[in-house]
């Protein structure tokens, strides 16, 4: 049974027995060639869905907007990881949400009207290829999950650099920025009532599009993530000017990793760091 | 008047125009192609199918100051902005110029907004017509097309080794002498073939299923990012506030979009379009109801942007197809 079938006939069976109102997967968009998001509500439309190399989305996103509404959705390994997210910042009920887990084999870069021939460059050095989370499993569980040598050649390159470069570099970057917040939109950790950027009372970040409101932008969210980004790469995504995003949050998720271990989203139960405290931790703070 | 000009004598002419004024391009940058201030002739891309973002930032900036006040011995000053250098935007393709004159309408439309005034007299239009079309665009739909030169003051059109020249208004002629034209006996190439969307009568149709459960199916996919509103060309709201610093108060305007979540709350708290469906519903019913209804011409120029661009494919022209097959009227579940 192909991953599209398999899809379907859960879709179908969690519709059909009224588990859930809606299932939240993947269909072709009008392109012809890259996915989208569905939202499939009765079992006539569960052939809408779909399953392949460009479901490139993290679905998880949506399940904020059902709170309390019983919903499916189709979750990769590192969307799943959003899921164990949501449920350990309590954003979400876990029975009401009912997971369509896929053995996810990375999805490629796509542009509008075009596949890509290569992997995205975050599953390129993806170690989870079955979601830490599911209800039900589509695909075939491989025997061992990828060793990757080298997840952080990119970032170690960046640390590589002088502060000055660095600070060229995202200037640069970050000057493109148009503050769509097409970043935050698509981010699964992003889900404060009030985003700290509308905040008016006290006012922190200003509504210029310019370089130093940009700067305090992107680097605001970027620790805002430190230790909950999933990985998932959806800001870059979406970045209609194409700024490396996955820079920043790689980099808090390298330093989240030497300093306590820890990965977001691998368990359901597993608080990020920045929410606890021990005593005892010291972890190279002040050291 | 028309004429040619070779693709050298273009280098040379801009050349000189960046002496007196500024130029503005589309350049590469990175793997985007923006609009972009251009200080040599060289950085300027000339083969592009379209930028990835509309040039109204040069009418209507992403930021801008408006004026500071200061205080000076007591008293209050309140200082305009600097007078814009005169600038000349070389390169842009019809559907942007004809977004130009759409957001001509309400910011000139008496009274007029003075700062967009100003930028829009000190700005001259180079247009370049399109030899092929995007795969996502539908310009012949929304009233202009690939080599519609109504909107620009020199139109240009890509022949063997050179162009085609339209010297379209009075402007234009003071931009680009006649002299440096010459006559060359080439045929204007046929225009590239463009989709077609079903356009006609969508004002009233769309009022016909305004209440329609589709918008809020739509909007379940919508992420509500403002992404389609800031590579718009015809998008032009905007948010405006004052920032006090080291005692000089400036009066900023930035863009602003009506797909984000706290667009049209009011004091109080209450939201008139608090819920997504509406919220997308609004950017259509502008574009394609109420924009028209008031000026008399579309809100969209069918540059395709906001398809090419959308993190999660809300496609106009799939909903002007789907506006137009909803039976209407009655359909409120």
């Amino acid at each position: 049974m192909s991953l599209t079938e398999g899809i379907r006939a859960k879709a179908g069976e969690l519709l059909e027995s009224g588990v859930v109102e809606c299932v939240i997967g993947y269909e072709r968009g009008t392109d012809g060639v890259n996915a989208r998001p569905a939202f499939v509500y009765s079992t006539d439309e569960v052939d809408r869905l779909i399953f392949d190399d460009t479901c490139s989305h993290n679905l998880v996103k949506y399940l904020l907007n059902r709170k309390g509404k019983t919903t499916a959705v189709v979750a990769k390994p590192c969307d799943a990881r959003g899921v164990n997210l949501l449920l350990n910042e309590h954003q979400i009920e876990r029975e009401k949400v009912h997971v369509i887990g896929v053995v996810c084999p990375g999805v490629v870069d796509s542009a509008w009207g075009s596949k890509g021939d290569k992997l995205r460059a975050v599953c390129e050095v993806c170690r989870q290829h079955v979601p830490p989370v599911y209800d039900h499993l589509v695909g075939d569980v491989p025997a061992s999950e990828p060793e990757v040598p080298e997840p952080y050649a990119d970032i170690e390159k960046m640390e590589g650099m002088s502060v000055a470069e660095r600070a060229a570099f995202w200037e640069a970057e970050f000057s493109r920025c148009i503050r769509c917040y097409a970043c935050r939109q698509a981010c699964p950790g992003c889900y404060c009532v009030e985003c700290f950027v509308e905040r008016l009372h006290p006012l922190w970040v200003g509504i210029r599009i310019g370089p130093g409101e940009n700067q305090m932008w992107n680097a605001m969210r970027a620790f805002h993530l430190a230790g909950r980004c999933i990985g998932c790469n959806q800001c870059e995504k979406v970045c209609p000017v194409n700024i490396p995003l996955s820079l920043l949050n790689r980099k808090l998720e390298k330093e989240a990793w030497e300093l306590f271990h820890f990965r977001a989203g691998m368990a359901p139960d597993t608080a990020a760091p920045f929410a606890t405290f021990e005593k005892d931790e010291k972890v190279g703070i002040g050291e | 008047m028309s004429g040619y000009i070779t693709k050298e004598e273009v280098h040379r002419w801009l050349d000189g125009l960046r002496q007196s004024r500024d130029v503005v391009a589309p350049v590469k940058v990175d793997d985007l192609i923006l609009f972009r201030r251009v200080d040599r002739v060289e950085e300027i891309a000339f083969d592009f199918a379209n930028t990835d973002l509309s040039p109204k930032e040069f009418l209507l900036p992403a930021t801008e100051t408006l004026f500071r006040v200061e205080k000076r011995d007591g008293s209050v000053e309140l200082v305009p902005r600097d007078i814009q250098r005169e600038t000349v935007i070389f390169g842009i393709r019809p559907c942007d110029a004809k977004g130009m004159a759409a957001l001509d309408l309400p910011y000139l439309e008496e009274p007029a907004d003075g700062f967009y005034r100003q930028r829009r007299e000190m700005t001259a239009l180079v247009g370049l017509s399109c030899r092929t079309a995007c795969a996502e665009c539908f310009c012949t739909s929304m009233g202009t097309g690939p080599q519609d030169s109504s909107c620009v003051d020199v139109m240009l059109t890509e022949v063997d080794g050179g162009y085609l020249v339209e010297l379209v208004t009075e402007k234009g002629r003071g931009l680009l002498p006649e002299s440096m034209l010459s006559q060359k006996d080439a045929p204007a190439p046929a225009p590239p073939d463009v989709q077609q969307v079903p356009s006609a009568g969508m004002a009233e149709k769309l009022r016909q299923v305004f209440d329609d459960s589709y918008w809020g199916r739509l909007a379940d996919r919508c992420l509500h990012c403002n992404v389609c509103s800031y590579v718009c060309p015809t998008c032009y709201c905007f948010d405006i506030r004052d920032y006090e610093e080291s005692g000089v108060v400036n009066r900023v305007r930035s863009w602003e979009s009506c797909q984000s979540p706290g667009f049209t709350k009011i004091a109080g708290g209450h939201d008139p379009r608090a819920d997504k469906g509406s919220r997308l519903r609004q950017r259509f019913a502008h574009k394609l109801v109420y924009f028209p209804e008031h000026f008399g011409v579309m809100h969209c120029v069918g540059c395709g942007r906001c398809v090419r661009k959308c993190p999660v494919n809300i496609d106009i022209r799939e909903v002007m197809r789907n506006v137009q097959q909803l039976s209407g009227g009655s359909d409120g579940g």
